[in-house]
């Protein structure tokens, strides 16, 4: 788990700020209780182990999780004179008490080599040590047959016992005690001990190896009152453990939401409980909507994070009932402070064809990037948005650009519209406008000639433009060469009838002096051309 | 709806607190829709936004415009540009926008005769709409129709008295279970809730572009303050809370799709006037906030009961869990 890189953080944190130093601390203690939790709930719930099998993992659970001792094992084992250290012998019951058999006659041994005079009581126990019948994992021997050699093993300890054997030697003589499972010689060592689950598993150890699943709760409960004797209260943490040893899932569930400070850790609990199909089992009648419930909690909580809803998102998917539902109102709602993050958000939505939030989040960047001016950006956000009066607004924009500037912004954009164009009327006119321009451009007059008549017969035009693009036609109707046919020109005076005609008088007269040019210009430029086109069209060819 | 198996944890803390400045009491105060802007207004007759990201407060704007208590300010959502309501004891409603950095007020309505006390922008999918609420006893909707100009719709005499609230109904497109071809527009039912002197919650329904009062919803024994309609998770319920002088949280609820029977549902029974109600986004958690100066947050429990999982005392932002005798009273 993470927390081991924690571990190795924590030295050179706590150097420079103890505030911080704390902090990590705290959350080290949190995250180990939590591995404490989520293994004991493996062993007991998920792998189920049966009576033998399950003292080995409880054995294993308690050397990987109580860690307490492991300093004062190092400085012996490595000192100069082990059997000569001061806490030899805590070390040594250590072992015994966790059940570490080859590691306490390993330490033993030095002892005994030490003290040659006492060889044969470290034979005696060494020996006792070496034949301690323990469960086995595989299909070797029944639990009758382990119980039974038990018993024999055990009747031999008592005897040694009994006999003043060990009677010399005080540690020795308990260390037999606790091998006999004396309930008073174990919490003699309480310090060692540390925890009361620590003692209960000691305390199956030596004296009921073979312990059913179901008959944990009654060992538990005593072993909680007679290790902490009435002295201290139990902890959150002892209250869940209890609930697990009881197995009572439901309640170690409560218990950790109300210990634990978000949702994360009872999430994933309660989701793996539920695909090993254990909390459909107990019988409440929403059966399974437990998991669901927990996990769409933590989601909604991943989602006021600035990067963490991305994992918001997979765990919505995994909430069959309301888990769409919920992403779709979350997901609208975060923060959209980039263009890639909206883009990030958006693929999101397409892949799970929320078209409702794509199109909103669409409309959002392209108000967002009209504000800010850039026409370009606005435009094709809308046009992703398929908003088609949003994209009518932007192309306006455009044109009144145009006309107050002379030259289109964005041109790459518009040169490359494409099959959007037909989005709104208007942004079709602006794409075929802007190719009038490129086709002027490239010197390609009669087919230019040809798309600005069709502008405005076809009405793609808007009529407030007509002005503007009878003007354009003004440089065409001057060239030296004749570009506009009869029919064409003749089609072009009627547009401009059409527009003089459609203004009142009032407006005429509120028409300054330009606009009365301009439609002078206009009517002289367009009866030259018809006089020029009429001679040229009469004219043979060749001749 | 939650489905728990006891009441959860006090796991709400408070994360921050704004030192806004006012000059006296704040009415209101309402997160944007990213929650990243916060707007505050105050009888002191100004309305303010701050930048509330990570933690900060820092002033963006101090909008004056209104010569009297600002009673409510509303956000509208992002796809229309960043436009906030308020609504004051000057009779105006005011609607400020956002336009090249400078927050600058875009539309005045005086249309009321009195006090406007409540605003409420509808949901997006309708356009920009808000419903205004006012003591003189009318409710105004004023929608955008382009190039600055509002159209405004008055339904006369919604409430004897005068009307205090008013909540829109989340947008549901009815047969939203069947597919709608793309680019149709769909025809939405807009309804909205709204909370009057009378004692009444009523619901209002459009038809044929006119507004008709669909249900009347009583229970309460005094002025309802405060209404709000919960969002929509999909199913084909429909809930509304509604508080009131008479220290009363209802929870409304109405089980078939054609809003015909609401059946009210006692949340608790406050000691003193209950003022505001308010919905998370996925309605699972209302807030609840009154003159006992505490916020509250409540949750529905497997058992159908509503129970209190937070609530912050005023100045401490200190968190408790209610003890036991306070819970689920009917």
């Amino acid at each position: 788990m993470c927390f081991f890189l924690i571990f190795l953080i924590l030295p050179s944190v706590s150097a420079r700020d103890p505030a911080l130093h704390s902090q990590y601390s705290t959350q080290v203690s949190i995250l180990s209780a939590m591995e404490l939790i989520w293994n004991l709930c493996e062993i007991l719930f998920v792998e189920a182990a049966a009576a033998g099998p399950l003292l080995l993992r409880l054995l294993d659970w308690v050397r990987l999780h109580v860690c307490d001792v492991d300093n004062m094992v190092r400085e012996v084992l490595s000192s100069e004179n082990p059997s000569k250290h001061e806490l030899f012998w805590n070390v040594v019951d250590v072992f015994v008490l966790q059940g570490r058999m080859d590691e306490a006659r390993h330490l033993l041994a030095k002892e005994a080599s030490a003290n040659p005079t006492s060889v044969n009581m470290y034979k005696t126990l060494d020996d006792l040590m070496k034949k301690m019948p323990v469960p086995s994992l595989g299909n070797t021997q029944t639990l009758t047959e382990m119980e039974l050699k038990w018993q024999h093993w055990h009747e031999e300890c008592q005897r040694y016992l009994q006999d003043g054997t060990f009677a010399s030697n005080s540690h020795m003589e308990s260390i037999c005690k606790i091998l006999l499972g004396d309930e008073d010689a174990i919490l003699e060592k309480k310090e060692l001990l540390a925890t009361w689950y620590q003692f209960l598993v000691t305390r199956l150890l030596y004296s009921h190896p073979t312990v059913k699943p179901m008959e944990l709760r009654f060992y538990a409960q005593s072993s909680m009152d007679l290790f902490l004797g009435g002295e201290s209260s139990p902890e959150p943490l002892d209250t869940i453990l209890m609930a697990a040893f009881e197995f009572e899932m439901h309640q170690v569930i409560k218990e950790c939401s109300i210990a634990l400070s978000n949702w994360w850790f009872v999430a994933h609990l309660t989701d793996l409980l539920d695909h090993c199909k254990l909390l459909q089992s107990h019988n409440l009648y929403f059966g399974s909507n437990m998991r669901e419930f927990l996990l769409l909690e933590y989601a909604s909580g991943l989602f006021s994070h600035h990067s963490l809803w991305q994992l918001g998102v997979d765990y919505f998917d995994h909430c069959p009932e309301y888990g769409r539902v919920y992403l779709e109102l979350h997901i609208e709602r975060i923060p959209l402070n980039t263009e890639q993050k909206a883009l990030k958000v958006l693929r999101i939505c397409e892949q799970r064809q929320m078209h409702e939030q794509v199109r909103s989040i669409c409309k959002i960047m392209a108000m967002k990037a009209l504000r800010n001016n850039r026409l370009g950006s606005a435009l094709s956000w809308s046009i992703r948005a398929k908003d088609a009066a949003f994209a009518t607004l932007i192309s306006d924009r455009f044109l009144k650009d145009y006309c107050e500037r002379g030259c289109f912004s964005d041109l790459d954009l518009i040169d490359n519209l494409g099959p959007s164009m037909l989005l709104s009327d208007r942004l079709t006119f602006l794409g075929k406008y802007r190719e009038f321009h490129r086709l002027y451009g490239e010197k390609r007059f009669s087919e230019a000639a040809k798309l600005l008549l069709m502008l405005m017969t076809a009405h793609i035009a808007p009529c407030s433009f007509w002005m503007t693009l009878l003007t354009d036609a003004l440089p065409l109707l001057e060239q030296k060469e004749v570009i506009f046919s009869a029919e064409q020109t003749y089609e072009l005076m009627r547009c401009l009838e059409d527009l003089t005609a459609g203004k009142s008088d009032k407006q005429k007269f509120q028409d300054d002096d330009v606009e009365t040019m301009k439609v002078e210009m206009l009517r002289l430029a367009l009866a030259r051309n018809l006089a020029r086109v009429i001679v040229k069209e009469g004219t043979l060819e060749g001749s | 709806m939650c489905l728990l198996l006891s009441p959860p944890p006090p796991q709400v803390s408070v994360i921050n607190t704004v030192d806004t400045s006012h000059e006296d009491m704040i009415h209101d105060a309402q997160m944007d829709y990213y929650g990243t802007r916060l707007a505050t207004c105050s009888s002191d007759r100004s309305v303010k936004i701050f930048d509330v990201r990570n933690g900060g407060q820092i002033l963006i704007a101090d909008l004056r415009g209104h010569e009297g208590p600002v009673w409510q300010v509303a956000w509208a959502h992002p796809m229309y540009g960043n436009i906030l309501a308020s609504c004051s004891y000057d009779r105006k409603v005011i609607i400020w926008k956002e336009e090249n950095g400078t927050w600058e007020k875009t539309y005045e309505y005086t249309g009321h005769d009195s006090s406007v006390n409540s605003v409420c922008w509808a949901p997006h999918d309708y356009g920009l709409i808000l419903a205004c609420g006012s003591s003189d006893g009318a409710i105004s909707l004023l929608s955008y129709t382009g190039d600055g100009q509002w159209e405004v719709k008055k339904i006369s005499n919604a409430h004897t008295i005068g009307c205090n609230a008013v909540s829109w109904a989340p947008a549901v497109v009815p047969g939203s279970l069947i597919e709608q071809p793309s680019g149709q527009k769909p025809n939405y039912i807009k309804r909205f809730a709204s909370g009057g002197c009378d004692n009444l919650v009523k619901i209002w329904k459009e038809e044929d572009g006119q507004w008709k009062e669909e249900q009347k919803l009583e229970a309460h024994s005094d002025w309802v303050r405060d209404v709000a309609w919960a969002p929509s998770i999909g199913l084909p319920t429909s809930t509304i809370a509604s508080c009131s002088q008479d220290g009363r949280v209802f929870i409304w609820t109405c089980d078939d799709a054609s809003g015909n029977s609401w059946s009210p549902k006692l949340l608790h029974k406050f000691n003193d006037v209950v003022w505001h109600v308010s919905w998370s986004i996925t309605a699972n958690i209302l807030a609840v906030s009154g003159g006992d100066n505490k916020v509250t947050l409540w949750k529905e429990s497997v058992d159908g009961l509503w129970a209190c999982i937070s609530d912050v005392n005023k100045g401490q932002g200190g968190v408790s869990a209610l003890p036991e005798g306070q819970q689920n009273e009917q």
